[in-house]
């Protein structure tokens, strides 16, 4: 065995005393094999994260990497579980391997999942709470937190009425940094070249549409061939109709869209910024509301410091499952990326598998970032 | 020692890109010698002592160039692209060498009408995740490239489904929905009812002179590149022009500069005013001939040339200023 180094004794060491902090509130230990098979990771995270995976394959030739993270394997672990479909608090610690350029692959993290509490609020506050009680104890100072709420985004964008589309290139748009008006401003799609057979198929059926589709490739000799069925290419034209007939989303409510996002501060404040908003713009988000305002009421109680805690309405985390709250946080005076990000992901346990919807929240602490850089002698 | 090291010349050892690459150095006067049998994977340069010649498959060129283990070496730029994740900071590509022609392109069933560009795509695919609960499949062999592709056009709701063969046929047998491959006429592709995006070429590539950047450059190395890359450029230079011979009656007036300004032509003295040589590119053969005659010229010959030497040597020069020490790096031990 090699010596341990220093800083891997320093980052064992906290690691230690954030798990410690999470059992006591009685998040159960688990520990997700290091070696998991890839294909869920890409199904939820897509190619893009393929580059920072480390493979491998067995010998059957199914392929298998090292675990990036922890929450898709500690979901999948509860959704096997006996504990599956109950109320289910986990922590689990260890090291983690992603490729990044100029950074170590091997880093230690410390995770901790809330699943199948119906009390959205409490959870969200509770997991934001504790994860960062257990870095202010491994690491002293104080956190600067951020956080969004991708369900706040996505009320609005209803009550806005702005199409499907738009509304996930707008999230996945501003989850990667990129502004509204950039994203809003790319082309639709090539529909206006087709404007003859929408308009052949405004006022028809999912029937007639079909029947005009295979129509149209019969005619261009176009032997059916791979993934989509004729009904499906027609009834994405039937959409595109729809779409074309919707009534636009025009300069009001990309102004109040715009006004969502740059809604910035204390909390409390940020609050009532988006009631004066809903209530100006005439939007009931009164769900998505009375969640948000509860929540920051239970933050406070759950130990959050609201005075060093800021929302963000153009805050996201550039992973398409997140469905609600999210966060980070950084440790006041520490150069770098966060110590500590995470946030609600409802639609999780359905990916992989789950036949009924399964709530969760959930947070991951960077242990290597609480010291960095220290090798100080023992 | 670094003195003692030879450069290494890659060069494909099988297939089209063999006999391409073959004729292409034969055509700037560079025999490649191969060793005592066809299977032999070593060869020498006909009159160059301290170059080797490797022959290898085309991927592996393309590695060895960007690990430093060979000078110089033709690959296409797609494989490049492809297995060098920094090809910029590791391999310099000095020269298009007018074969291996090639298109990476996204090609989707021609049976979705409704589809023509990657805006179609992105939401296709994001439709087709969202109802099915799994994600489209793309087949390809060149993962990073689909990868960055896709990524730029925003389309992120698919997975890669890795071919190494036959990958048109992927969407007809069920095992990919659309594919990522190269294609020169489109042909096999429209054969296997697939189309290409309308914005969908990934890549326009072709094979070309590649430098390493990282392989261990001595002055010997660099010395004997100079004088490849001299011999290179002199018939790149001699191939891209003509020469052209006008004559006249006794009196005619000098034409250089009116030739240089509408042509680009360039005059050479011919020591006498009744016969005037120009150099110019092959396209402008034409249009320079009939402006002689129309200026009093009695008769125009034009002949290709075999090289052009020339002081300057711009292809060598791209590989020192690319290198990092201009052109000094010793080899690690």
């Amino acid at each position: 065995m090699p010596h341990e180094s220093e800083t891997t004794g320093i980052g064992r060491r906290n690691m230690s005393a954030l798990m410690s902090v999470l059992q006591q509130a009685r998040y159960a230990s688990v520990t997700p094999d290091i070696l998991q098979e890839a294909a869920p990771f890409l199904d939820l995270g897509g190619e893009e994260i393929r580059a920072s995976l480390f493979f491998t394959t067995d010998q059957t030739g199914r392929e298998l990497c090292l675990r990036p993270e922890f929450t898709i394997p500690v979901c999948r672990a509860y959704l096997t579980s006996a504990d599956a479909g109950t109320p289910t608090r986990y922590s689990c610690a260890g090291p983690v391997f992603r490729m990044r350029a100029g950074e170590p692959a091997e880093t230690l993290q410390v995770g901790l999942e809330s699943f199948g509490r119906t009390d959205t609020a409490a959870a969200d506050a509770e997991v934001l709470g504790l994860a960062s009680e257990a870095v202010r104890a491994a690491a002293g100072g104080s956190l600067t937190t951020i956080f969004g709420d991708a369900g706040l985004l996505a009320s609005l964008l209803d009550a806005l009425r702005l199409p499907a589309l738009w509304q996930r290139r707008l999230k996945r748009g501003l989850d990667k940094g990129e502004s509204a008006a950039t994203v809003l401003a790319a082309a639709p799609t090539t529909a206006a070249d087709h404007s003859g057979v929408l308009a052949a198929m405004a006022g028809t059926d999912a029937a007639g549409a079909r029947a005009l589709v295979d129509d149209l490739l019969s005619i261009a000799g176009i032997a059916s061939v791979g993934g989509r069925s004729a009904s499906e290419i027609a009834e994405r034209f039937l959409s595109q109709v729809a779409l074309r007939a919707a009534p636009p989303f025009g300069p009001e409510q990309r102004s109040i869209l715009d006004r969502y996002l740059a809604i910035a501060g204390e909390p409390d404040a940020a609050a009532l910024a988006l009631r004066a908003l809903a209530e100006e713009a005439g939007l009931d988000l009164s769900a998505a509301l009375d969640l948000f305002e509860a929540r920051i009421s239970l933050m406070a109680i759950e130990g959050v410091d609201l005075a060093t805690t800021r929302f963000s309405g153009a805050f996201g985390r550039n992973l398409d499952y997140y469905t609600g709250f999210v966060f980070e946080a950084r440790l006041a005076g520490l150069p770098g990326g966060p110590v500590l990000v995470g946030g609600r992901y409802d639609r999780l346990a359905q990916a992989l598998g789950s036949t009924v919807p399964v709530p969760a929240v959930g947070a991951a602490i960077w242990v290597d970032t609480l010291h960095p850089g220290q090798g100080t002698p023992r | 020692m670094t003195t003692s090291r030879p450069l290494v010349l890659a060069v494909p050892s099988k297939g089209r890109m063999q006999e391409n690459a073959a004729g292409f150095f034969a055509r700037a006067g560079l025999t490649l010698q191969q060793g005592r049998g066809a299977r032999d994977y070593r060869g020498t340069l006909a009159g160059f002592d301290d170059v080797e010649v490797a022959y290898l498959p085309v991927a592996d060129i393309v590695s060895q160039l960007a690990e430093g283990a060979v000078h110089l070496g033709v690959a296409g730029e797609d494989l490049l692209r492809e297995q060098v994740a920094d090809a910029g900071a590791r391999v310099a590509l000095l020269s298009k060498l007018g074969f291996g022609n090639a298109n990476v392109v996204v090609a989707v069933p021609q049976a979705w009408i409704d589809v023509r560009g990657t805006a179609d795509l992105e939401d296709v695919a994001a439709v087709f995740h969202a109802r099915r609960g799994r994600r489209m499949r793309v087949a390809t062999k060149y993962i990073n490239l689909t990868r960055a592709f896709l990524s730029s056009r925003g389309v992120t709701d698919y997975r890669i489904v890795e071919s190494l063969g036959a990958t048109e046929g992927a969407p007809a047998s069920g095992t990919a929905e659309f594919i990522v491959d190269i294609t020169t006429t489109g042909a096999t592709l429209t054969a296997n009812g697939l189309k290409v995006l309308d914005d969908g070429v990934m890549l326009r590539s072709e094979a070309n002179l590649m430098a390493s950047l990282t392989a261990p450059w001595s002055d010997a190395t660099l010395a004997a590149a100079r004088m490849i890359l001299a011999r290179i450029a002199a018939e790149e230079a001699a191939r891209l022009s003509r020469e052209v011979r006008a004559q006249f009656e006794a009196g005619a007036p000098d034409l250089g500069p009116e030739a240089a300004a509408r042509f680009a032509a360039e005059r050479f003295p011919s020591g006498s005013p009744d016969l005037q040589i120009f150099h110019c590119a092959a396209g402008q053969v034409g249009p320079l001939s009939d402006w002689l005659v129309e200026r009093g010229a009695g008769k125009v010959i034009v002949a290709p040339m075999d090289y052009i030497f020339a002081a300057a040597n711009p292809l060598f020069d791209s590989l020192v200023g690319r290198l990092p020490s201009g052109g000094r790096s010793e080899p690690v031990p």
